[in-house]
C-alpha cells in the first residue's frame, strides 16, 4: 500500500512538472538584423519584456491569439514576449501574474480564464506599477490599464442580419449552439435572434458543445426530422463544418446555407475559400491590437480604457480580399 | 450448507436472468423509448438507425479493446488520447504528405500498438496499477498529439512558409471510410466496427489467449501458478487495445476530414460505460464481446433518441446518468 502511495505521489509530481507552463522567449529571436524597426516604434533602442498569460492553449482560437501576438511583436525587435499557458487552471494563471511581477516585466498581457479569481492578482500587478492589458475576457473593477475584446452579441446580430437578407420569410433554420451555459453561447444566440428580426423559423436547436463531431451528430438528427432545411447557423466554424459533413453524407440535393463564427485562417476562412461555408463572422483575437496598445503604453501615451474590436465578414465574394469590416 | 439454503439458492438462480438477457432487456427498453418518443416519425426512418450505428462505431471499436483489458482485470484510460494521436498522425501522413494508405494504416496501427505496449509493459512488468499506468499514457499521448500537430487541427488547409494557405485534396481512402456500402444503407465505419467486434470475439471466446485473460482477471495468482504466461498475455491485451484505438483514430480523422489533437477527449469513459453496461465485470474475469455489443447499442441508441428529440443538454446529462446507475445496479444483483 505504501508503495502504491509512493507511486501515486511520484506520478502527481511528474504530471504537475509536465503541466507547468513552458516559458518561451519568442519574439526576441526575430531580432532580424536587416529589418528596420517601424519608424513609429517608441524608444527603439530600449528593449521591453512583455509577459503574456494565455488561459488555455487547447483551443485553436487561443493558439491563433498567441500566434497573432508573436507575429505582431516580431515586427518590433525591441520587444521580447514571454508566453505562458495556464492550461485552463485559474490558480496556475494567478501564479503566472505573480511570476511576471517578480521577474519585473515591463508590461503584462493576460487573457483570463475567469474574472473573479484573477481580478486581485491583476490589480496587485497594476498597482505595483506594471501596465496590464486584459484580452478577450474582462475582469472586475478598473485596476488594469486597458481591456481589449470583441462583442459576441454584435457578431451574432451581424450573422442574423446576413441570414435574414438571404432567406425567405418561412425558411427553416437549424441553430447549432456552442454551450448555452457559457456567456459566448448565450451572446451569439441572443444577438442572432435579434439580427433575424423574426424572419425564418428555428426548427431545430441543440448544444454541440463547440465540438465538430457533436455538431455532425446533431445535424444528422435534424436531417432525420426535416426534409428541407434552408440555413444552418453554428456558433463556431467547426460546428458549421460538422453540419456540412452531415448534409454531404446524407446526400441531400439541396444544400442549405452554412454560416459559422470565428473565422480563423485555417478553419472558417479556409472553409469559405473551399466553398464549404457560405459566410463566417470573425471573432477577432486582438493579438495585433494588444501589441499596438502595448507599444503606446510603453511609450507613455494614453490609451482608452476599453477597446472593442471590429468583426469582419468573410464570404465567397470577399474572402480573397481578406473579408470586409462590419460596422457598428 | 443446509438443504433449504441450497434449495433457495437454486430457485433464485432459476429466476435470475443471465447478463446477456438483462442487457437485451435494457436495449429493448431503450428502443421502446425510441418508439414512444419517435420525433415525428424520425425514429422509424432507416437513415436514423444507420446514423445511430455510425455514431456509435468509434466508441464501439474502442470498447472492443477495452473489453479485453477489463476482462484481464485492468483498465485502459489512454484510448481517447491515442485516438487523438493517431488521428493527427494519420491526417499528417495522408493529407499533408499524401502517403499511400498501405503505409499510413500500418504505421498508424504501429503507433497505437506502441502506446499499448508501453502502458501494458508498465502495468505488467513494473507492476504499476493499470489505472495509474494508463492515466500516465493518457496524459502523455495527448501531449504528443498536441506536439505533433503544433496545437492546431491537421486539415486540408495547409499553411505555407509565407503564411498563405494551399488546399490539399482529401485522400480518396479517407472519403471511402466515411462513405456507405450495401446500397447506401451501412456506413463503412460501422462495418469496420463490426469487424473489430468479430476479431475481439474470436480472440476472447475461441482462442487460448482469451481463456488466459479470463483466468488472469478472475485470479491472477492462481493463473500464474497454473502456468498461464501472465505478463505476455496482459501486455498483449493493452497492445490490442492500442491497435483498436488506432483504428478508431483513423476512422475519427476520416469522418472529421482532419486530425484534431483535441479529438477523443472523454471517449475512454464512454467505452468503459459501454463495456460495463453490457454486463462485463469491472473486477475482471467475467463478461464478453457480445455483451459489449449490447452495451454499444444501448448507449448509442440512447444518445440518438435524445438527439432526434432535441432534448436540452441538461436533461440529456441527467437521463444518461440515471440510465447508467440503473444498469450498474442491475449488474450488481448477480454478485449478491
Amino acid at each position: 500500500m505504501l508503495r502504491l502511495h509512493a507511486i501515486v505521489h511520484l506520478l502527481l509530481v511528474i504530471v504537475i512538472l509536465a503541466g507547468c507552463s513552458q516559458s518561451e522567449p519568442a519574439a526576441k529571436s526575430a531580432a532580424t538584423a536587416g529589418e528596420k524597426p517601424k519608424s513609429d516604434a517608441p524608444a527603439a533602442s530600449k528593449t521591453f519584456t512583455i509577459g503574456m498569460s494565455q488561459c488555455n492553449l487547447g483551443e485553436p482560437w487561443r493558439v491563433q491569439m498567441n500566434a497573432d501576438i508573436k507575429a505582431a511583436a516580431a515586427q518590433h525587435p525591441n520587444l521580447e514576449v514571454i508566453f505562458k499557458d495556464a492550461q485552463n487552471d485559474t490558480l496556475r494563471q494567478r501564479s503566472h501574474i505573480e511570476e511576471f511581477v517578480s521577474a519585473g516585466v515591463n508590461l503584462i498581457i493576460v487573457s483570463p480564464k475567469e474574472a473573479e479569481p484573477l481580478t486581485e492578482p491583476i490589480a496587485n500587478a497594476f498597482r505595483g506599477g506594471i501596465p496590464v492589458i486584459v484580452l478577450d475576457r474582462a475582469v472586475r473593477g478598473d485596476a488594469f490599464t486597458c481591456f481589449i475584446g470583441a462583442n459576441n452579441v454584435q457578431i451574432g446580430r451581424a450573422a442574423g442580419k446576413w441570414i435574414a437578407e438571404h432567406i425567405g420569410n418561412d425558411a427553416k433554420i437549424v441553430e447549432l449552439k456552442g454551450l448555452m451555459t457559457s456567456i459566448p453561447g448565450q451572446d451569439r444566440h441572443n444577438g442572432f435572434v435579434e439580427g433575424l428580426g423574426g424572419k425564418g423559423k428555428v426548427v431545430f436547436e441543440a448544444d454541440m458543445k463547440w465540438l465538430e463531431p457533436e455538431a455532425r451528430k446533431e445535424m444528422d438528427s435534424a436531417l432525420a426530422r426535416f426534409d428541407d432545411i434552408d440555413v444552418v447557423y453554428a456558433h463556431n466554424d467547426p460546428g458549421a463544418h460538422g453540419a456540412y459533413l452531415a448534409v454531404q453524407a446524407a446526400g441531400r440535393e439541396k444544400k442549405p446555407l452554412f454560416v459559422g463564427i470565428d473565422a480563423l485562417p485555417q478553419e472558417g476562412v479556409a472553409y469559405v475559400s473551399q466553398g464549404i461555408l457560405n459566410a463566417t463572422f470573425q471573432y477577432p483575437t486582438g493579438g495585433q491590437e494588444a501589441i499596438d496598445t502595448a507599444l503606446k503604453i510603453l511609450a507613455g501615451e494614453k490609451v482608452p480604457k476599453t477597446i472593442t474590436l471590429k468583426s469582419r465578414i468573410f464570404t465567397k465574394e470577399n474572402v480573397a480580399a481578406g473579408g470586409a469590416v462590419i460596422e457598428n | 450448507m443446509t438443504a433449504s439454503n441450497d434449495l433457495q439458492r437454486n430457485t433464485k438462480k432459476h429466476f435470475r436472468l443471465s447478463p446477456a438477457a438483462r442487457a437485451f432487456l435494457a436495449l429493448a427498453l431503450v428502443l421502446l423509448l425510441g418508439f414512444v418518443f419517435n420525433a415525428h416519425g424520425a425514429f422509424f426512418k432507416l437513415g436514423t438507425h444507420r446514423d445511430a450505428l455510425r455514431q456509435s462505431s468509434v466508441y464501439g471499436i474502442l470498447a472492443c479493446g477495452m473489453t479485453l483489458v477489463i476482462i484481464s482485470g485492468g483498465i485502459d484510460l489512454a484510448v481517447g488520447s491515442v485516438v487523438a494521436l493517431v488521428a493527427v498522425c494519420s491526417a499528417l501522413m495522408a493529407i499533408h504528405w499524401n502517403w499511400s494508405p498501405w503505409i499510413v494504416v500500418p504505421l498508424s496501427l504501429l503507433i497505437g500498438a506502441t502506446c499499448g505496449a508501453v502502458s501494458g509493459g508498465i502495468t505488467a512488468l513494473l507492476r504499476v496499477q493499470p489505472f495509474i499506468a494508463t492515466l500516465a499514457m493518457m496524459v502523455f499521448a495527448r501531449g504528443l498529439a498536441k506536439h505533433v500537430s503544433g496545437g492546431t487541427k491537421i486539415s486540408t488547409a495547409i499553411e505555407q512558409a509565407d503564411k498563405t494557405y494551399r488546399y490539399a485534396e482529401l485522400p480518396k481512402w479517407f472519403r471511402a471510410i466515411d462513405s456507405r456500402v450495401l446500397w447506401g444503407q451501412v456506413s463503412v465505419v460501422t462495418v469496420v466496427c463490426a469487424a473489430c467486434l468479430l476479431v475481439a470475439f474470436i480472440a476472447l471466446a475461441r482462442h487460448v489467449w482469451g481463456r488466459q485473460l479470463y483466468a488472469i482477471g478472475a485470479n491472477e495468482e492462481a493463473a500464474r501458478l497454473s502456468g498461464v504466461p501472465v505478463i505476455p498475455a496482459k501486455i498483449a491485451a493493452y497492445v490490442a487495445s492500442g491497435v483498436f484505438a488506432a483504428i478508431a483514430g483513423i476512422c475519427q480523422a476520416a469522418q472529421e476530414t482532419q486530425g484534431d489533437p483535441e479529438a477523443g477527449a472523454g471517449y475512454e469513459l464512454v467505452a468503459i460505460a459501454m463495456v460495463v453496461i453490457g454486463g462485463t465485470s469491472l473486477m475482471g474475469g467475467r463478461g464478453g464481446v457480445c455483451l459489449t455489443l449490447l452495451g454499444v447499442l444501448i448507449i448509442g441508441y440512447l444518445e440518438k433518441i435524445l438527439s432526434i428529440n432535441a432534448v436540452p443538454e441538461a436533461t440529456r446529462l441527467m437521463l444518461t446518468g440515471i440510465i447508467i446507475v440503473v444498469a450498474v445496479v442491475a449488474q450488481r444483483q448477480r454478485s449478491s
